[in-house]
């Protein structure tokens, strides 16, 4: 029998696909309570081990993904919403939190130019992984405006995300990052939402600085970027 | 407020992004344009947060769920991304820690110096007060 004709030609297939995977994903992952079983990897492995399974096509199963990703540019415009709740915070520490978001998103930038070129990847995948450290609604958008590959950017927006949730306490204890505040942009602006989640288990301000940084963060590389880019 | 007046209220802003990013050309995407927007215009209470609360809730709430189906694309990046994933894992994660680093180090440092400084200044306040004080008092 052949699943992939007419009767799944319509968005629903789709759409119900990703959201049984992704209650799946977060049922597990709400269980088990371990960062690394996040919603989204265990959903992708979930759904691509069901399409190819069944031999469905990408393209049937993106009848629906569509409909689903078109609430990506809503999604992005209330990212302004918690930005704005936590910008109050932001008077006392101004220019430190602004130097440390800036050297925070230049140092993920070059970062990753540099160890493509040294590990001789290719320009595509160099430019997919630039956005991996902002938040996967801009990541994606600005991965696609500068030629990269927009779901191997929230791959490895993701598992950005899952690293610096996990090594968050550990790594501010062995560099000696002692302050709350740079802690939280610290966190924040490396591994934006997933990071956030951990920072705010840290402590309120830690959360706060971290969910703050997370919008600044993302503007301004999706500003700097493409100049970025240009010098290279 | 109605939910439907929400959804258009940001939906609308959505299309003054894009609108800014296609017809007047700035280079940053529309709907990074259209957070920009929104920002103002909360800041500026024009919209208030009452004003898009229950939806943008939502909308926030399930972020990941509306980023699954570009992530699936994977599937067709084809041989360079499955020949090199353990290098690109490694890649990521090592980045990720030396990214935290500096932007802790910078943050940490920052306030170190703006707080030397506000030392020496008040330490000038204090010096400047007690020669003062010394001349007022002979």
């Amino acid at each position: 029998m052949n699943l992939d004709n007419a009767f799944l030609q319509t968005p629903l297939f789709g759409i119900f696909l990703s959201l049984i995977a992704f209650e799946i994903g977060v049922s597990i992952s709400r269980k088990w309570k371990f960062s690394l079983l996040n919603p989204i990897l265990i959903a992708n492995v979930l759904i691509i081990g069901f399409l190819t399974c069944t031999g469905i096509s990408l393209e049937t199963y993106n009848i629906g993904g569509d409909v689903i990703t078109l609430f990506m540019y809503p999604v992005t415009v209330v990212l302004a919403v918690p930005l704005y709740r936590q910008v109050h915070k932001l008077c006392k520490y101004f220019v430190p939190i602004m130097i440390g978001i800036c050297v925070g998103s230049l140092t993920a930038m070059l970062s990753v130019i540099l160890c493509s070129k040294l590990l001789h990847l290719s320009h595509t995948m160099m430019l997919s992984l630039v956005p991996k450290s902002i938040t996967i609604p801009m990541g994606s958008v600005v991965s696609a405006q500068i030629g990269g590959i927009p779901s191997v950017t929230i791959i490895a927006i993701v598992v950005t995300g899952i690293t610096g949730a996990v090594t968050a306490p550990l790594v501010c204890k062995i560099f000696r990052i002692k302050y709350p505040v740079a802690q939280g942009v610290a966190i924040g602006t490396t591994s934006h939402a997933l990071g956030t989640t951990r920072a705010m288990e840290i402590g309120e301000i830690q959360g706060a600085m971290s969910s703050l940084s997370i919008g600044v963060a993302g503007v301004l590389t999706a500003v700097v970027a493409p100049y970025i880019l240009q010098l290279f | 407020m109605r939910i439907l007046l929400q959804f258009a209220i940001i939906v609308g802003i959505c299309l003054v992004g894009e609108f800014l990013h296609k017809i007047v050309g700035i280079p940053v995407p529309g709907n990074i344009l259209g957070m920009v927007l929104l920002f103002i215009l909360l800041c500026l209470k024009v919209v208030k947060i009452d004003h898009i609360k229950d939806v943008s809730d939502f909308l926030l709430k399930y972020i990941a769920f509306f980023f699954l189906p570009p992530s699936i694309s994977i599937m067709a990046a084809g041989d360079e991304v499955l020949s090199q994933w353990p290098l690109l894992l490694a890649m990521c994660v090592a980045l990720t820690i030396v990214t935290m680093v500096s932007t802790g180090w910078a943050v940490q440092l920052s306030v170190q110096i703006s707080k030397t400084i506000k030392l020496h200044r008040k330490g000038i306040d204090v010096k400047r007060r007690a020669k003062v004080g010394s001349r007022e008092s002979r």
